[in-house]
């Protein structure tokens, strides 16, 4: 996309109106922080508003200053709250009762032996080894899935959710951003198959300008993809689709997903 | 205007509004109420009901401050957006905006420039010849009634496309217009 082409359609002096959809909103600050040249305009534009607002400028009766910043308080002024007690948490002790731990062991000998006697069969072996396959996999996907949760749980994780742009309004990622560490993985909720020879590219914008942050696996669905960690003044994370191995910079028309942090 | 001895620029301004100091507040009240109560009165038309929304959006601002960030913008900006959509959002409430006549609000704003002595020596005369009505009309209807451009459009009995190209131009005035 021609820089000088969004800034002439239009869709600047939308934004500054307030009547541009959530979506062109989110696109607007995002190209913004991309390029100067579109903050210097939409800063022009804000102010040539701004200006034109003030010459409603009004005074408001002299009594209503009094009135709003009785109702405010400053710091300094803010009065002691810490004083609240804490409330005296009692250690709770978990007790089994005996009878329940002889029940439970009784009832796991009685299924192990009714087990034996019924697997003995040679058929049912085979059903077994299937069975078995099918739990080492439920047990990875377990894995993966708890290693999700666990990531969605940290608190020092930061949850970035990158929304689908026009080429693709149904694409969403989610980032995970270590705010302790700066390490970033990704978590793909929903992004098109690249055609061969294409790939996902994630980028930050910095300063205003896009850092690459790796290449994401071509065989991105249900699992933690771990990518570059970040560095400086992260302001949105956004996805292109690139060639195969990547680019040094962002094809914007080929945006699939971005997030402001 | 202002009483305070304390110099802001907008950017320590906006560091000690976040430490939540109250001399910043008291600079921010003298400095900008004016303008944040003309926008509201502008859409409220009222008095009344305009200085309980600018204490609200006050208020607001207090509260929210830690939500501003200045790298996505200015702070005025941010204020009159604030005061903009909640005397909107009261309009809406109150009444079906879509039932005032457009000679209604023309004639309000003329009103208004006739009355408002402070504001001549801006050169608003030059402003008002510069900006054709037509286009005036259209920003005032959006920006300070909350049309959105289609609502806009057929008020005025124009196709959405003229609509959306007269705000563009009319904005593209202002710009250079308050450039100089």
């Amino acid at each position: 996309m021609n820089i000088k082409d969004y800034i002439a359609s239009g869709i600047l002096e939308e934004y500054v109106m307030g009547v541009t959809s959530e979506q062109e909103t989110q696109e607007v600050k995002c190209m913004s922080h991309i390029y100067p040249e579109i903050k210097a305009e939409l800063l022009k534009l804000e102010d040539a508003l701004g200006q034109y607002a003030r010459l409603y400028e009004r005074k408001p009766s002299t009594t209503l200053k009094d009135k709003i910043f009785a109702q405010m308080e400053f710091k300094g002024h803010e009065e002691s709250k810490e004083s609240v007690e804490e409330e005296s948490t009692a250690s709770v002790v978990k007790v089994v009762p005996l009878w329940s731990k002889i029940s439970i062991a009784a009832a796991i000998l009685l299924g192990i032996y009714a087990g034996s006697l019924y697997y003995d069969n040679q058929q049912t072996k085979a059903d077994m080894n299937a069975l078995s396959a099918r739990m080492t996999e439920m047990d990875k996907q377990n894995a993966v899935n708890q290693d999700f949760l666990a990531m969605y749980k940290n608190a020092d994780m930061k949850i970035v959710k990158l929304s689908g742009k026009e080429i693709s309004p149904e694409s969403s990622v989610d980032v995970f951003w270590n705010q302790k560490s700066q390490e970033v993985a990704l978590n793909v909720l929903n992004l098109p198959k690249p055609e061969s020879g294409k790939q996902y590219q994630l980028w930050t914008i910095v300063d205003g300008v896009p850092v690459d942050m790796g290449m994401i696996d071509k065989d991105f669905q249900g699992k933690i993809l771990k990518m570059k960690a970040t560095a400086g003044k992260v302001i949105a994370f956004a996805i292109t689709l690139e060639k195969e191995g990547g680019s040094p910079s962002p094809t914007l028309e080929k945006m699939y997903v971005m997030g402001l942090v | 205007m202002a009483t305070n001895l304390v110099k802001y620029t907008e950017e320590s301004l906006v560091i000690s509004l976040k430490e939540n100091d109250k001399k910043a507040f008291e600079h921010l009240y003298d400095n900008y109420s004016s303008a944040l109560y003309g926008v509201i009165y502008k859409i409220l038309n009222n008095e009344e009901k305009a200085e309980d929304v600018m204490q609200e959006v006050f208020l607001k601002i207090w509260r929210k401050i830690n939500e501003f960030d200045p790298s996505r913008g200015r702070l005025f900006t941010w204020m009159i957006n604030i005061a903009r959509n909640s005397s909107i959002d009261l309009l809406r409430k109150e009444k079906n905006v879509f039932k005032e006549d457009i000679e209604d609000s023309v004639g309000k704003v003329d009103r208004l420039f006739s009355e408002s002595k402070e504001i001549s020596h801006i050169g608003i005369k030059d402003l008002i010849e510069n900006l054709k009505p037509e286009r005036k009309d259209l920003v005032d209807l959006v920006y300070f009634q909350g049309y959105t451009q289609e609502e806009a459009a057929e008020k005025l009995s124009i196709p959405l496309g003229t609509a959306k190209s007269r705000i563009r131009v009319a904005l593209q005035e202002l710009k250079n217009y308050f450039e100089l």
